[in-house]
């Protein structure tokens, strides 16, 4: 990551250098943005929501995104579901095995605040950044699938307007 | 065997043991005078043929705001008929005989309601937490007066 991050200063000593570490930022960023490949998470009835964003009504591959079975390959983790304070430290656990630079959407209204348990409930996590550092929170219980897409639109500007020193 | 006919037959052969319930519900309810007597009660009602109750659908434990209730839903699958049992005990040494050994469906049940409502199973043998978080050190939360830190009561409207 040391690398990375002396690549913009040094190509910014040159003369005109700052165009070079502009486009590149411009091409990482489009080809990261246009891949966000998702990890298998779902743990109640958003991850139902989740499956039929990735099936063929509304095709969640035409925004490049497919999911993957293992942290290690994945770019953005979609908590999709109540999350309950056993297995936040799961969640943390997935998290931390990502790759860098690494993003958390928080689908619906558990995974944002605790949603209908935010009462009289010992067992669920009231909003997952108490475990994670989330992105994107998308709300609804459960959101539909356009709201989905448009949590993970978002999340692509975000991801096109980073800079290669920004990444952690 | 009707409902009456269970009723009849449970009275009369334990009728130093139980006491019927008037809850309305379908199923006879019954209580346990004495919880010493429910492994013994348990063993019979599943030794004996006229009722032969092999499957324990449910077991429950209830805090009622003045006492802990732990609640056995039996069911004989070959008479096709079913009735409930409970015991009530204090919140002061509140404990109960496993019944893991006649039916062992038990054992997640016992487990649980010694988790969440802090009833003490006797002769478990495994009472390990498997609903909570493994450094779970905030109480049993199934409880009325159970509180903690993040917890939030709804508000009454």
């Amino acid at each position: 990551m040391g690398v990375i991050k002396q690549v913009p200063a040094i190509v910014e000593k040159f003369p005109g250098g700052g165009i070079v570490a502009t486009s590149l930022d411009w091409v990482l960023n489009q080809s990261r943005a246009s891949s966000v490949w998702y990890l298998l998470f779902g743990t109640a009835c958003c991850a139902i929501e989740l499956m039929a964003t990735g099936a063929s009504r509304y095709d969640f591959d035409r925004l490049g995104m497919i999911f993957r079975a293992t942290p290690r390959q994945a770019d953005l983790i979609i908590a999709a579901g109540t999350i309950t304070k056993k297995m936040g430290p799961r969640l943390r656990l997935l998290y931390d095995q990502m790759a860098e630079p690494r993003y958390v959407i928080a689908m619906g209204g558990c995974t944002c605040g605790g949603g209908p348990f935010y009462y009289d409930s010992y067992a669920v996590e009231k909003g997952i950044n108490h475990i994670v550092p989330v992105d994107v929170y998308i709300p609804g219980c459960p959101p539909r699938p356009e709201s989905l897409l448009e949590g993970c639109i978002t999340l692509q500007k975000k991801i096109k307007k980073q800079k290669m020193q920004d990444w952690s | 065997m009707n409902r009456e006919e269970l009723i009849q037959y449970l009275q009369d052969k334990f009728q130093d043991k139980i006491e019927l319930l008037d809850t309305g519900k379908v199923e006879p309810m019954f209580l346990i005078k004495s919880r010493e007597n429910l492994v013994s009660f348990c063993r019979a009602i599943v030794d004996d043929p006229q009722l032969s109750m092999d499957f324990l659908c449910n077991l429950a434990g209830i805090d009622t705001g003045e006492h802990f209730e732990v609640v056995y839903n039996v069911a004989s699958i070959r008479n096709k008929t079913r009735f409930d049992f409970k015991v009530v005990m204090d919140y002061d040494g509140a404990w109960v005989e496993s019944i893991k050994e006649i039916w062992p469906a038990a054992n997640w049940y016992e487990r649980e309601v010694w988790e969440l409502f802090g009833i003490d199973v006797k002769n478990h043998g495994n009472l390990k937490r498997f609903l909570l978080p493994d450094d779970w050190d905030q109480g049993h939360p199934m409880r009325k007066n159970w509180d903690a830190p993040d917890f939030k009561r709804m508000p009454e409207f």
